[in-house]
């Protein structure tokens, strides 16, 4: 399939600041950046440089103090609640560093989860449950709750979590901040095959360089400014 | 969809073993009292203390019922602000959390009739029997106990939308803080 360079999202002279013990934080500075459809992004930059805020703010987890955000052609910056829930539901899927599994459901059980809330059949739930854990090899896990799953096997979860819905968008905070370098390569892999399989396309905030080969854009950020783009 | 959520939340309950369990007993308890009293009402009237303790009763269970869903709310805010990172409107949330409360207090009147009704079989065995007993013939009536029953069900109801300001206050952003920041 050919991927579409078609605008996916775009952030227009955003800025984020935030009090912290009396000082005024500049976490985003005039931010301006374009992330087309099927594009495989990597943000990166030192502690503290405002790239897990960006991630926020993109996805409308965060409203900024001033800007737009266009996402796939709808300015979220100023959506109400209950519209953004709806475009996290069905455009973005989530990848967190802590995995942020429920610890009272098994594997299948917190992949499903993300489609309870829809009209969806339960037997359809259950049959894309079990082609995203298949997709991400963790199908014979299936029946297992979080405690027994390896940090890698768990990040894998969070994973097909991320892509039951059938994602535009995949965020991924540190993804693989928690892992060992073989999963880490594993879930990248991974999410390099999703962005080319599906044309979805992939955010990745990380302070790691090496995960750069994976990317087809490198943001690089410092003091919430964007310092680079390549 | 509304129901399937509320079957979700029953199944989380089902996994909170020890929580669910506790909370059980209480709900059992109470149920079991106030219907005791409001059968005492019932036959007798309103005299005497029964019917300060039906209210007694009833405001224990209310405060029981925020403790419950206070302690689902607090404990749970990670779960929450994740559920709402991957798109759970805060009414889909709320609708797990009534899921928890009203299973529970059902398992409460559930167990509640089962006492009664083996209390009945009992005696009748007793009776049929020909042992002498000196207990009352019939423990609660069906009528107290189900007016008990609205009467807790109402008051699980205005818990959750007390604790309803308490999930708005969950924001999704927490999902994204390193466990222990």
């Amino acid at each position: 399939m050919p991927i579409s360079k078609d605008t996916m999202i775009e952030a227009m002279n955003v800025n984020k600041e935030y009090r912290r013990a009396g000082a005024i934080i500049h976490a985003l500075n005039d931010v301006n950046l374009t992330i087309k459809s099927g594009e495989f992004v990597i943000i990166q930059g030192p502690t503290g440089c405002g790239k897990s805020t960006l991630l926020n703010v993109l996805s409308g987890l965060d409203i900024p103090d001033s800007g737009k955000i266009i996402f796939d052609g709808e300015n979220i910056a100023r959506a109400k609640e209950d519209r953004l829930s709806r475009i996290r539901r069905m455009k973005i899927g989530f990848v967190f560093q802590d995995f942020n599994l429920i610890n009272t459901l098994t594997a299948m059980e917190n992949v499903e989860s993300v489609l309870w809330p829809t009209v969806l059949r339960t037997s359809e739930i259950e049959r894309r449950a079990i082609t995203a854990l298949r997709d991400v090899n963790l199908i014979e896990r299936k029946d297992h709750f979080p405690v027994q799953l390896s940090g890698g096997e768990k990040q894998k979860c969070g994973l097909a979590r991320a892509i039951i819905h059938r994602p535009r968008v995949i965020l991924a905070d540190e993804p693989t901040g928690n892992l060992d370098p073989e999963s880490e390569k594993e879930i990248m892999d991974l999410l390099k095959e999703i962005n080319k399989d599906s044309d979805t396309t992939v955010v990745v905030v990380t302070h790691r360089d090496k995960l750069n080969s994976y990317a087809n854009k490198i943001i690089t950020m410092k003091r919430g400014k964007i310092q680079n783009i390549k | 969809m509304g129901l399937r959520i509320w079957r979700k939340g029953v199944l989380l309950t089902l996994r909170e073993k020890r929580t669910f369990i506790i909370f059980t007993l209480i709900y059992t308890l109470l149920i079991f009292l106030t219907s005791l009293f409001w059968n005492n009402t019932y036959e007798n009237g309103f005299t005497g203390s029964a019917g300060y303790l039906i209210l007694i009763f009833l405001i224990v269970s209310l405060a029981m019922s925020l403790l419950y869903a206070f302690i689902l709310v607090s404990r749970k805010r990670r779960d929450w602000a994740t559920l709402k990172c991957i798109g759970y409107t805060n009414k889909n949330i709320i609708s797990i959390i009534s899921g928890i409360i009203i299973f529970t207090t059902l398992m409460g009147l559930i167990i509640v009739i089962e006492v009664v009704f083996h209390y009945t079989a009992i005696l009748a065995y007793l009776a049929s029997a020909d042992i002498e007993f000196d207990l009352p013939s019939i423990l609660i009536e069906l009528v107290p106990i189900l007016v008990t029953s609205f009467l807790f069900i109402g008051v699980q109801l205005f818990s959750i939308i007390i604790i309803y300001s308490k999930v708005l206050k969950v924001r999704p952003l927490i999902a994204l803080k390193r466990v222990g920041e």
